[in-house]
């Protein structure tokens, strides 16, 4: 039964997703609760998939009985089965503060509200774990289309920003199938593991050479790349506050994964000549991606573009890590991924609270919101604090390691982009936290609407607890990353 | 985009022949597809089509409302019964979709995976049929309504 875990992980949500239409012709006021109890069983679920991939060892699941290369696998291993925890959790997090803010955030769309999120999480669980290149794509398609229509929910201006998200979105697909579809020309294979034994001596060839490049470019455009990351910012400002941390913890995180995959899983072993050259390039779209997220970030004026830049320097970090010739970078890189998909929500969610209770959007209105609650500052800098990377929070943790490897692999720009990073993290969170601690209500905001109850407060703590909890006792879970990607 | 009935009787009486046909042939598609080219896919865009070119000749009558509103509710119907089949296979100690796990009695693996394969396949053109169905009354209600969010 251990084995079958991770289909079950998927399945639960997937089968409530294509139920809720008939559940909530029904009954209407069935879909959440039948919502939260998908995503509860989900996360026990997975909870206990990392249970068992801790303790037995990774599980390499064939779809159908059929074994790969020739059928279709799935990869539990510490990674994906962390990942597939992180992402049930951060949407569980998210139907907590969502249903503070009610059906009339929803504009009236809650069967397709709560079925198009528990779509998602089935499809983020699905590229988490998927072996190959082709049931990537698949999974790829089901987050996107999930995520373009969880922008459109609030309809008006959402319509439009979900309309270039839905294009660019398709572009980058379609340049994902194309790299797809020169691989299998190459190979005949589309499993990973399988790639990397035919991959070498077949290196010189254009084709291989475009694979990469067309999988990378549309890769980038999916995980917000910097020179490519134009939809994300307006994306997720327009998404409606209750589904814009699961789409900036989860969405451009899912694309990262993958090209982490292909890369360290695909590419990497079977490519002994070319390495270098491939090595250069990610480290330099991270360094370049790391340094201008953060100093676009400076330049923002509202608290969830703020956030979103930040996401897009994260990402940058990742691809560093990435792009060294070291595991202990790789696997830093990998933690700080895990790590940022909790910050992100966690950030989120804060932008999302302040938005509903204090009515405050930009930066400058919290001096007069009078956001004196502990349950909501606290969190927010709990998660500053991780994504600056301060110790004892799980982003120093990942940071550290992609520092150390950057230097084992003799990268001193590398290091000197993610240090400036850095600074420039503490730059951008100053303005945020400086107005927040002076924060005195003024009579022209109002007084704060709603009350916190306990799920919004919960979705609130828990991921600052999760940021600190991975930096306290990450250790056991940053050697597991280790032993996944190779090193010692 | 749905009017009132088409005012020909030619073509009136061709599709009130057309529609059967195609149907009859969907199905046998859909069987087909164990043994050559067709399957879930195909039969249910075949049916689909044949519900689309009744809507459009016959239009707008007071039981075709009633459809449509029923037909948007049972959108995930048919991938319900293809993951259910699937998840099925779980308790016969099989791996997902594996249908040799799939516990049926007096029946021996070959003729539960003919089974099991063939209802899925179901699954699958049922949930065609009516995503296609679906999006043309979906155009139907906006034009109607001339609301662009319905």
């Amino acid at each position: 039964m251990t084995q079958s875990l991770p289909a079950l992980v998927f399945m639960v949500p997937l089968t409530a997703a294509v139920a809720m239409p008939v559940v909530g012709h029904w009954k209407r006021s069935a879909c959440r609760p039948l919502t939260v109890a998908a995503t509860i069983a989900m996360a026990v679920l997975a909870a206990a998939s990392l249970f068992s991939v801790g303790t037995f060892g990774p599980v390499r699941y064939a779809l159908g009985g059929w074994q790969a290369p020739l059928g279709i696998e799935w990869i539990a291993d510490e990674v994906s089965a962390t990942m597939a925890a992180i992402a049930s959790v951060v949407g569980l997090l998210v139907l907590g503060f969502s249903g503070a803010l009610g059906e009339a955030s929803l504009s009236g769309r809650t069967v397709p509200y709560h079925s198009t999120v528990l779509l998602l999480l089935a499809g983020v669980v699905g590229v988490i774990y998927a072996g190959d290149l082709f049931n990537i794509f698949v999974f790829l398609e089901v987050v996107s289309l999930a995520a373009y229509a969880l922008v459109a929910v609030p309809g008006g201006r959402a319509l439009l920003s979900a309309f270039r998200y839905l294009m660019i979105g398709a572009l980058a697909t379609t340049f994902y199938l194309l790299g797809v579809a020169y691989f299998y020309a190459l190979t005949g294979t589309l499993n990973i593991a399988d790639l990397a034994q035919r991959l070498p001596g077949l290196l010189e060839s254009k084709a291989a050479v475009g694979g990469i490049a067309f999988i990378l470019i549309g890769l980038a455009i999916k995980m917000a790349l910097l020179p490519v990351h134009a939809w994300l910012p307006d994306a997720y400002a327009d998404a409606p506050d209750s589904a814009a941390p699961l789409l900036a913890a989860l969405v451009t995180k899912a694309a990262i994964l993958v090209w982490a995959r292909i890369l360290l899983w695909g590419i990497i072993p079977a490519n002994a000549d070319a390495e270098q050259i491939l090595y250069a390039i990610v480290s330099g779209l991270g360094i370049v991606a790391s340094v201008g997220g953060a100093l676009l970030a400076m330049r923002q004026t509202e608290i969830k573009r703020i956030f979103a830049y930040g996401g897009i320097a994260h990402i940058g970090l990742v691809m560093v890590g990435l792009g060294q010739a070291s595991a202990k970078a790789a696997a830093g890189a990998l933690y700080y991924l895990v790590n940022d998909a909790v910050m992100q929500a966690g950030l989120f969610i804060f932008a999302g609270v302040v938005a509903w209770r204090y009515r405050v959007r930009a930066v400058d209105d919290i001096t007069g919101a009078g956001i004196r609650n502990p349950w909501v500052v606290a969190p927010l800098v709990i998660a500053a604090v991780g994504m600056v990377g301060i110790p004892p929070t799980g982003g120093f943790v990942g940071k550290w390691n992609i520092l150390l490897g950057t230097m084992e692999a003799g990268n001193p720009f590398a290091a000197a982009a993610l240090v400036l990073t850095t600074l420039l993290t503490l730059a951008y969170f100053a303005p945020v936290l400086e107005r927040i601690f002076r924060s005195q209500r003024m009579s022209r905001m109002g007084e704060p609407r709603g009350e916190l109850g306990w799920p919004v407060r919960l979705s609130m703590a828990v991921p600052a607890a999760l940021v600190l909890g991975l930096g306290i006792f990450g250790d056991g879970l940053m050697s597991a990353f280790l032993r996944v990607v190779g090193g010692p | 985009m749905i009017q009132p009935p088409y005012d020909s009787l030619i073509c009136r009486r061709t599709v009130r022949m057309l529609v059967p046909m195609v149907q009859i042939f969907a199905v046998y598609v859909l069987f087909f597809g164990q043994y050559g080219p067709g399957g879930g896919f195909v039969a249910g865009v075949m049916f689909a089509a044949s519900v689309v070119v009744d809507l459009l000749v016959f239009g707008d009558r007071e039981e075709t409302r009633q459809a449509a509103e029923r037909l948007l509710a049972s959108d995930g119907v048919g991938l319900l019964i293809f993951a259910g089949i699937g998840g099925l296979c779980l308790i016969g100690g099989g791996a997902y979709l594996d249908y040799s796990g799939l516990v049926i009695p007096g029946l021996d693996e070959a003729e539960r995976r003919h089974l099991a394969i063939l209802l899925t396949q179901a699954g699958v053109g049922i949930d065609i049929a009516i995503a296609s169905i679906s999006i043309v009354f979906s155009l139907w209600r906006a034009g109607e309504t001339g609301d662009e969010h319905a």
